[in-house]
């Protein structure tokens, strides 16, 4: 590997990633049993902690060569990892909705939109408002790493990052919510590594992340090392399958292995029910790829929302001597997910979603969650009856899916796409510079997205439906996603809501007629119509500040019409910042505009059930009430 | 209670017309229009005399559909209207307005069954319309007071429709019979009806004050405090006051502030620090919506047009709440 940096990456919307290993499944591995029962693993390094960072407010004023072993890092500070850079108050916050953050400050149409010769080179990489911020993290392996492959696993990066360890480069990614992935092993020092990161606010990639949010940059996710074994688990597509009988059903399971596949190791599947009854055991040599078909299953534990069963798969990958050289546990699910006659049933069961949209929301840290915020909001959307949630309007942190499987919450998972600004002018749907659009050279970085959503989070019950992204306007690219998916996937439903705005589409983009905020008085007009599709709410009963009146409208619609599937309220949580305020000395939760941020949306951030210190406001008991009429 | 036999006292002032029982002394002022206060034992329960109120804090889907800009006339209503004309009877004698000369005929030991007091009002609008606060105090102390809106098709939407009891201090907390948590008429299904009693004046922390804590379905009040103004109160029994209804539940809220205050702050920490109890009730409320937050109008049924006559009656009363 001897690729070299290249700036321009950040200009050219047809690179986005450089050197990153193939996104796949989302499994943990383990050196043992033990480990795995206590899910401490040993092959695992956390890099999380101070780092030494230096912040430059241009590209033009960056650290030149920082990842250099020898550098003289002296006059570089230190920053927490994971968080934001803004809300360690090196640059400025700003909150702004669907215009982009540079609102009438740099003139910008995304590459090739405005012609096929203005390939916006220089936009992104010379432009004075994409700050810089070079992290360097010193390492010694752990000893459970040593003498294997080492990758470096950064769980979520905004913008786009160049990526070094030791002064070789390793690579480059965009794409702020997927997890990147960068093969350390041959760069390797013994003795102390130096791992340096280069975070570009901006990049091609700001075209696609317009969402309604804070806008950030910075390693806000988690860091760390894994360690490969001899042999590995690379990835696992388990393709659980409920039949027609709801009762019967069978296990496919698919391994993708890496390591010394001649050796004498053994692969050995089980899978046991809840009260620890053996299912599966099944044993293969190594291979490449290795498939478990039609494992037969009887008497099946179905996964609903209230009674979230799930089977325990276990892959333990054995030696000659028949020890452990890797355990793979893996909680799978059962149900049955099918759309007849344009409407939605899950095990039989017509859906009605009882849903949220949730950003991802920490008063005091901005997109960087904790476990306990994850804990928190599962609690209360079972106290409230709130049975789905939507992951608005990019993927979520890991853990996430897997505790959403746990509780039995349905999800809709979203790829990481929102190009709101491109299309959307004052409210006037004007596409004329819309990406991806039907552009080929955004055509890939789009799909990478969708794969890298679909790869990582396949194996999730929990997932009903891929969301293509959220307000990004309809085209050939966003129809290519769909395409992925439906290639990929016949276990799960997509949903994009942008169909409804280029009606061009409407065959190919999504399995519902999605809408936001549509009133119920137009969502009866369509479903009394032949409705081509189910409907539902990917966003409704708009919750900023003192809102929420009416919802029992909506909620008799699932009454009256059976292809009503329900919606996902907007949103779960206010996202605004604990400050001190500068008068009376107290902690205060700050909006759009209270940063001297211009051009802002101010307050509109503030739409959530939940106050953004997780105090629910008043309206949630109307939630609790009406989601707890239609609990199923 | 005072025993329902004793006749009522009435003193007729210069400025104002006393009516007192052997537990409450009412005042009410020709100058300032209206009930200005209520004195029980020593403690005083009025801040500023009682007004009507047309406005309540705008919320964050009534920016977005313009409501507030459309109805911006009632906030100059709440603010600004005049009463116009004072009409005193007692035990159904019309007294007019008994002022001096009238009132020279009249002695400290006047005593009567019943007082009717009615005060008018003009609004603050384009046109005007009509408002009447009509207070009845019987024997027994309790104060009956039925306001009435005249309906005028000119005018725009209201917001809401009450009376307003601004008290001197903040309230320890109040107790009511109606629907659990915050509830509006279009957001109340998830209300469970019981008797609540809220500590303190919570103010609820929406990132830009606006509306809040309204009570919808209400059958009685009783707020209570502990602190007066008196300098020469050093008193700290708790002390209640309560509102209850007459024929229809009624809606409140309860807080430390008023509409204005609310309106004027743009964030939590501008709010001034909690001084008084602003009780505010109303006859009728608008909804908050909830469709969008940008253009999206509160369904009709929860919407106050202007065209039509309203009219609403509760009865005040020092002490707590009391089973008829």
């Amino acid at each position: 590997m001897n690729m070299q940096a290249d700036i321009k990456w950040l200009d050219d919307p047809q690179v986005f990633r450089v050197g990153q290993l193939p996104a796949h499944s989302d499994h943990y591995w383990y050196r043992d049993a033990d480990e795995a029962r206590s899910k401490s693993s040993s092959f695992a390094q956390s890099l999380d902690g101070q780092w030494q960072f230096k912040f430059a407010d241009r590209p033009q004023h960056r650290p030149i060569g920082f990842y250099e072993p020898n550098y003289d890092t002296s006059d570089f500070g230190t920053i927490h990892v994971p968080g934001h850079i803004e809300l360690s108050n090196y640059a400025q916050i700003q909150y702004i909705n669907t215009l982009y953050p540079w609102e009438g400050k740099i003139y910008r149409r995304p590459a090739y939109t405005m012609g096929s010769d203005q390939t916006g080179e220089g936009m992104f990489s010379e432009a004075p408002d994409n700050s810089v911020g070079a992290y360097i993290r010193h390492f010694r392996l752990a000893p459970g790493l040593r003498n294997q492959r080492v990758i470096v696993q950064f769980d979520g990066v905004e913008e786009a990052m160049y990526v070094w360890l030791n002064g070789h480069f390793l690579g480059y990614a965009e794409d702020s919510f997927s997890r990147s992935e960068f093969d350390l092993t041959d760069a390797l020092v013994d003795g102390e590594n130096v791992l340096a990161v280069e975070v570009f606010k901006r990049s091609t990639a700001s075209f696609l992340e317009d969402q309604d949010m804070f806008r950030f940059s910075g390693i806000f996710r988690s860091v760390r090392l894994v360690g490969l074994p001899t042999v590995h688990v690379a990835d696992m597509h388990i393709r659980p399958v409920v039949n027609e009988d709801l009762d019967s059903g069978e296990l496919n399971v698919t391994l993708k292995l890496t390591g010394d596949l001649e050796s004498k190791a053994r692969v050995h599947l089980t899978v046991f029910d809840k009260a620890d009854k053996l299912i599966v055991d099944e044993k293969r040599p190594v291979a490449k790829q290795i498939s478990f078909g039609h494992l037969p299953f009887e008497n099946v534990m179905l996964w609903t929302h209230h009674n979230p069963d799930l089977y325990h798969l276990t892959v333990t990958i054995t030696d000659a001597d028949a020890d452990p050289i890797e355990v793979v546990p893996y909680d799978i699910g059962f149900r049955r997910l099918e759309l007849r006659n344009q409407v939605i049933y899950l095990n039989g069961k017509r859906l009605i979603i009882n849903g949220v949209n949730r950003h991802e929301w920490d008063a005091a840290t901005g997109r960087t969650v904790s476990m306990a915020d994850m804990k928190a909001d599962l609690q209360t959307f079972a106290e409230n009856h709130i049975n789905a949630v939507r992951t608005c309007h990019y993927p979520d942190q890991i853990p996430w899916y897997y505790m959403c499987d746990q509780a039995g919450v349905y999800m809709m998972a979203e790829n990481n796409l929102e190009t709101h600004g491109t299309w959307q002018k004052m409210g006037a749907v004007e596409p004329s510079d819309n990406v991806p659009g039907s552009l080929p050279q955004w055509r890939e970085a789009v799909l990478d997205r969708a794969r890298s959503n679909y790869e990582t989070f396949k194996n999730h019950p929990a997932i009903l439906f891929w969301s293509l992204g959220n307000e990004s306007y309809a085209g050939d690219d966003i129809e290519a996603m769909n395409t992925y998916y439906k290639t990929m996937d016949s276990s799960r439903l997509t949903h994009y809501e942008g169909v409804v705005r280029n009606r061009k589409y409407e065959t190919s983009i999504s399995d519902v007629e999605s809408r936001m905020y549509a009133s119920p008085a137009e969502i009866r007009t369509y479903l009394s119509n032949q409705p081509m599709k189910p409907f539902l709410d990917c966003e409704y009963m708009h919750d900023m500040g003192n809102s929420l009146g009416g919802l029992g409208e909506y909620m008799a619609l699932l009454d009256d019409f059976p292809s009503y599937q329900g919606g996902f309220i907007w949103d779960f949580i206010d996202q605004a910042l604990w400050v001190t305020d500068e008068v009376t000395g107290r902690q205060v939760l700050r909006y759009g505009g209270d940063f001297d941020d211009r051009h802002t949306d101010g307050e509109f951030s503030g739409d959530g059930l939940m106050f953004a210190n997780r105090q629910a406001k008043p309206a949630m008991q109307e939630v609790r009430y009406y989601y707890g009429q239609y609990d199923n | 209670m005072a025993n329902t036999t004793t006749k009522l006292h009435v003193i007729f002032g210069d400025g104002t017309l006393g009516v007192a029982t052997e537990d409450v002394h009412y005042l009410f002022s020709y100058e300032k229009g209206g009930l200005e206060s209520i004195l029980s034992h020593g403690k005083e329960w009025l801040y500023r005399p009682i007004r009507p109120i047309f406005w309540r804090a705008t919320t964050d889907n009534d920016r977005g559909n313009h409501f507030s800009e459309e109805s911006a006339m009632w906030l100059g209503a709440d603010c600004f209207t005049r009463c116009q004309a004072i009409d005193v009877q007692v035990d159904g004698e019309d007294l007019g307005l008994p002022i001096a000369p009238q009132n020279n005929q009249f002695s400290n030991d006047e005593m009567a069954d019943r007082v009717d007091i009615t005060f008018d009002f003009q609004t603050a609008t384009t046109p005007a319309t009509k408002v009447t606060m009509h207070y009845q105090i019987v024997a027994n102390g309790k104060v009956t007071l039925t306001s009435h809106l005249q309906g005028n098709e000119a005018l725009p939407e209201l917001p809401a429709f009450g009376v307003q009891l601004i008290m001197p201090t903040v309230a320890t907390g109040f107790e009511y019979d109606g629907l659990s948590g915050e509830t509006y008429p279009d957001r109340m299904a998830g209300g469970s009806r019981g008797q609540y009693y809220v500590a303190g004046l919570p103010v609820t922390p929406y990132l830009v004050p606006q509306e809040m804590g309204m009570h919808m379905q209400t059958r009685w009040l009783t707020v209570t405090r502990q602190r007066t103004l008196n300098n020469a109160d050093v008193d700290a029994q708790p002390f209640s006051l309560s509102v209850e209804m007459n024929d229809q539940p009624f809606a409140f809220s309860c807080l430390p502030y008023t509409a204005m205050e609310l309106e004027a702050a743009t964030h939590i920490e501008e709010l001034p620090l909690a001084r008084r109890t602003v009780l505010s009730v109303y006859g009728a409320v608008r909804g908050v919506g909830g469709i969008d937050s940008w253009g999206a109008d509160v369904q009709p049924p929860y919407r106050l047009f202007a065209d039509v006559d309203r009219t609403f009656t509760i009865q005040i009363h020092p002490g707590n709440h009391v089973t008829d």
